[in-house]
């Protein structure tokens, strides 16, 4: 069962002058198991609507199912939340616990998980995320990396297990290493947990390599939503909106401009790779 | 705490914003004081109609003036029942079993009512007027004579500047952990005020903790920037007392000069 | 301008030095990117361009001031300015344009011209309707920009920006970028741009490569980029068209070493098909 987000509006300051909407008419599905990318540059709703898809926000009007919980219903909300897990900007920021064990077993034992098994749990959950549990078990968070520090905050959300990973702008202010070593880890947590993954990024090469679907936001509507080579596909759109698109599809782009035929669903390097070869007469030379 | 007025600015151009923020701070010590001298229902008229015309020049909106009020609703019941029932001097007005209401309680009830409206009202004024970073300097200023005695004026002044500027990012960033430890599951709103307390753990060190490394981020970026202490150092704002300044005084000098005289020869 | 001579840095309590044998001279008027991993080195360098940090061996002059002498630290902060990475924890003040006085008033500037230095910085950075707005109301890459405005206030030589766009988002990175190459234009402002981003550094007309505390590359953008092999060693990111260049070379293709940008790319393409 999928999350179903529909006709979502969301505004804030509601009933005074300065109201205004921040979201409106919203209607997003999330399959299960998919990778969803959503773009859109800062001020376009984007951190607002993934707030909704715990129940951290409620909407104005319009309503947001997760497997069939209504997060509008308290008593439901609680039920769709363990299955939606939310990582925010900079997650390394909350955490608190004198050690990573413990900081990373907290969610579970506010779900009422026993001590010794919420321990263990954690220690799964590091292992997923690549931070060696008999290494990283017992030492303070404040002493890791910053990269590690990050990790450690995505363990805190797997170790519930949830079904759903939203993440708001994982990689954001990381280095290269970390930042591949963040996409890794994400790649790995979709094949071993099987969850669906939201991810809002900035980085539309990080994007173009693993979404699936994207979606695209832009003063608070849905401008966009299709297969990857669709919405970069359409790159003028993009940046019209001011939004970044991957070099492969800007290269893409400005090819077509000048008259050379190169198709415009191209945003990933090996394909564009094959297509030049091609153009160049070397297609063939390539083993 | 939307209801808060108290430290809030009214951005406007009035006269009342333009006073130089040491005269405003000196009236409103000087306004404080001669609250609390006057002792006479008729004599409350001075103070009250000074508010009214000050509320009047500044273009503050009486609404905006009124919910400065509200947060301190309660004590106002509170310190008028209190005074009603406590204080027994003059004639009994009304009595039943324990419950006496004297002549002398119900003035003193009214005239703490008055006192505590005027004054919140008053002050607030003051703050809605003018902008904090104006209100630290008019501090800086007028505590700068003491920096001989070794009082540090000047730091003084910038602790406030920067708590000012901190408080705004700090409360954001405290709203930002809360939902992060939300969607771990934690929970702020039931159970009794221990447990809610010790809820707040999880809040307050990541809170804590950013703020350390804010404050070692934040000297770093003002050593940069030359920072020294207060030494050699000068304003682009230069603080310089206008034709209006010395108008405001010859005001306060007449208020004060009537309350006392209309109090000498009123009771 | 800057001279960096065989500098060797050890923070305190830790175990290995951040930098190691670093020499560099800093051109006057240039543009200079430093790039690396987190831990490289690269803002444990910026920071000894104004004297924050102190080398542990070797010397750091700035027009000849040599960082170590205490009384030189006020005139090498005015000469040298530096912009952080965090917006929020650089501004001082409540409003904006008090925050850009800031520096000049540390240094003693008389009144009116701070005033006026205030006006000019804020419109060189394209802030000018913001002067008197609360910072913390403004976005991320605003922010910044207030920052740099408040940097040339205070009329310095050298702009050194330490992973300033880090936490921006492309419109915000692409803001002061843009401001910063003006300023480099316009005012021959030399600037020191420190970044993981390899896109930003093929602005710059000269790139240094940061890696295990040391220096391990010097040089334009053109001949640090065509070391792919040295780069992939020490885990550093190929600028994209970079290595799509390398693979359609592999493959036969006769594309230019200078390709960086998209632009190269296109250009490069478009020649090679007329030719065929």
């Amino acid at each position: 069962m999928p999350i179903v987000v529909e006709k979502l509006k969301h505004s804030y300051m509601e009933g005074s002058s300065l109201a205004h909407d921040a979201l409106r008419d919203i209607d997003l599905t999330v399959h299960d198991g998919e990778f969803l990318g959503l773009i859109g540059h800062t001020g376009s709703g984007k951190s607002t609507f993934v707030q909704h898809l715990n129940g951290l926000l409620q909407p104005t009007s319009g309503t947001v199912t997760v497997d069939g919980f209504n997060m509008a219903d308290k008593k439901q909300r609680v039920q769709g939340r363990r299955l939606v897990g939310m990582v925010f900007q900079y997650p390394e920021y909350q955490l608190f616990e004198e050690t990573v064990q413990r900081d990373v077993a907290y969610g579970v034992k506010n779900m009422g998980m026993g001590e010794k098994e919420a321990l263990e749990r954690a220690d799964e959950a590091m292992a997923l995320v690549g931070l060696d549990p008999v290494k990283f078990r017992d030492k303070s968070p404040f002493e890791l990396s910053g990269g590690e520090k990050r990790r450690a905050a995505l363990a805190g959300i797997i170790v519930m297990r949830p079904k759903y990973l939203v993440l708001d702008e994982p990689m954001a202010g990381l280095d290269p290493l970390g930042r591949h070593a963040i996409l890794d880890t994400i790649d790995s947590l979709r094949e071993t947990l099987g969850c669906a993954v939201v991810m809002v990024s900035h980085s539309m090469d990080d994007m173009a390599d693993r979404a699936e679907r994207i979606a695209v936001l832009a003063k608070g509507r849905l401008i966009r939503v299709g297969t990857t080579a669709e919405v970069f596909g359409d790159a003028k759109t993009l940046i019209d909106n001011g939004l970044d698109v991957p070099q492969v599809s800007r290269l893409a782009l400005m090819l077509r401009e000048r008259g050379v035929d190169v198709p415009s669903t191209i945003f990933d390097m090996d394909e564009m790779e094959l297509a030049l070869l091609r153009l160049l007469g070397k297609g063939g030379e390539k083993q | 705490m939307k209801d808060i007025t108290l430290g809030q600015y009214f951005p406007g151009n009035s006269s009342i914003h333009r006073l130089d923020p040491r005269t405003k701070l000196l009236g409103m010590i000087a306004y404080i004081v001669l609250v609390f001298i006057v002792d006479h229902i008729a004599v409350f008229l001075i103070p009250a109609v000074f508010v009214a015309a000050v509320t009047l020049l500044s273009g503050v909106p009486v609404s905006y003036l009124l919910k400065s009020l509200k947060p301190i609703r309660f004590l106002l019941v509170f310190m008028f029942i209190l005074n009603l029932f406590m204080v027994k001097s003059g004639e009994t007005l009304w009595a039943w079993r324990f419950l006496v209401i004297t002549e002398g309680g119900v003035k003193q009830a009214v005239y703490i009512s008055l006192r505590l409206i005027l004054l919140l009202s008053g002050t607030s004024l003051m703050t809605l007027t003018t902008t904090p970073i104006a209100l630290t300097d008019a501090l800086e200023k007028l505590l700068h004579p003491l920096g001989r005695l070794g009082f540090p004026a000047h730091e003084l002044a910038m602790m406030m500047t920067i708590a000012l500027r901190f408080i705004p990012t700090l409360i954001e960033e405290a709203d930002k952990i809360m939902k992060a430890q939300m969607a771990r599951g934690a929970d702020f709103e039931s159970g009794n005020v221990f447990k809610r307390a010790k809820s707040m753990v999880p809040v307050l060190v990541p809170l804590f903790i950013s703020a350390f490394r804010r404050a070692d981020e934040l000297a770093m970026a003002m050593e940069s920037r030359c920072y020294h202490g207060g030494d050699g150092r000068t304003r682009m704002h230069v603080l310089r007392f206008q034709k209006a300044d010395a108008l405001a005084a010859a005001v306060f000098v007449l208020m004060t000069a009537g309350i006392i005289l209309l109090q000498m020869f009123a009771v | 301008m800057i001279d960096i001579e065989n500098v060797t840095f050890q923070y305190e309590d830790a175990v290995e030095p951040a930098l190691r044998d670093v020499s560099l001279h800093i051109k006057k008027g240039e543009f200079l990117a430093v790039v690396g991993h987190n831990g490289s080195g690269k803002s444990t360098l910026a920071r000894h361009l104004n004297a924050l940090l102190l080398p542990t061996n070797g010397a750091v002059r700035v027009e000849g001031m040599n960082t170590k002498d205490e009384e030189n630290t006020l005139p090498i902060r005015q000469k040298v300015g530096i912009v952080f990475q965090n917006p929020d924890n650089q501004i001082v003040t409540t409003v904006v344009e008090e925050d850009v006085a800031f520096g000049p008033e540390n240094i003693g500037v008389p009144p009116e011209e701070i005033r006026k230095r205030v006006d000019n910085a804020l419109l060189a950075v394209g802030m000018e309707e913001f002067a008197a707005r609360a910072p913390h109301m403004l976005s991320g890459g605003q922010k910044q920009r207030i920052a740099i405005a408040g940097m040339i206030a205070m009329e310095p030589e050298v702009l050194v920006l330490d992973e300033a766009t880090a936490m921006l988002d492309p419109k915000g990175r692409r803001d002061i970028l843009s401001v910063v190459s003006k300023l480099h234009r316009k005012k021959g402002i030399t600037v020191v741009m420190i970044t993981q981003y390899m896109e930003e550094a093929t602005a710059a007309d000269r790139v240094a490569v940061m890696s295990g505390g040391r220096l391990i590359l010097c040089g334009t953008p053109e001949e640090v980029f065509r070391e792919t092999e040295l780069l992939r060693q020490h885990r550093l990111d190929v600028p994209a068209m970079t290595e799509l260049k390398e693979r359609l070379n592999a493959a036969g293709a006769e594309l230019p070493d200078t390709i960086l940008t998209v632009e190269d790319m296109a250009d490069a393409i478009c020649r090679s098909l007329l030719k065929n």
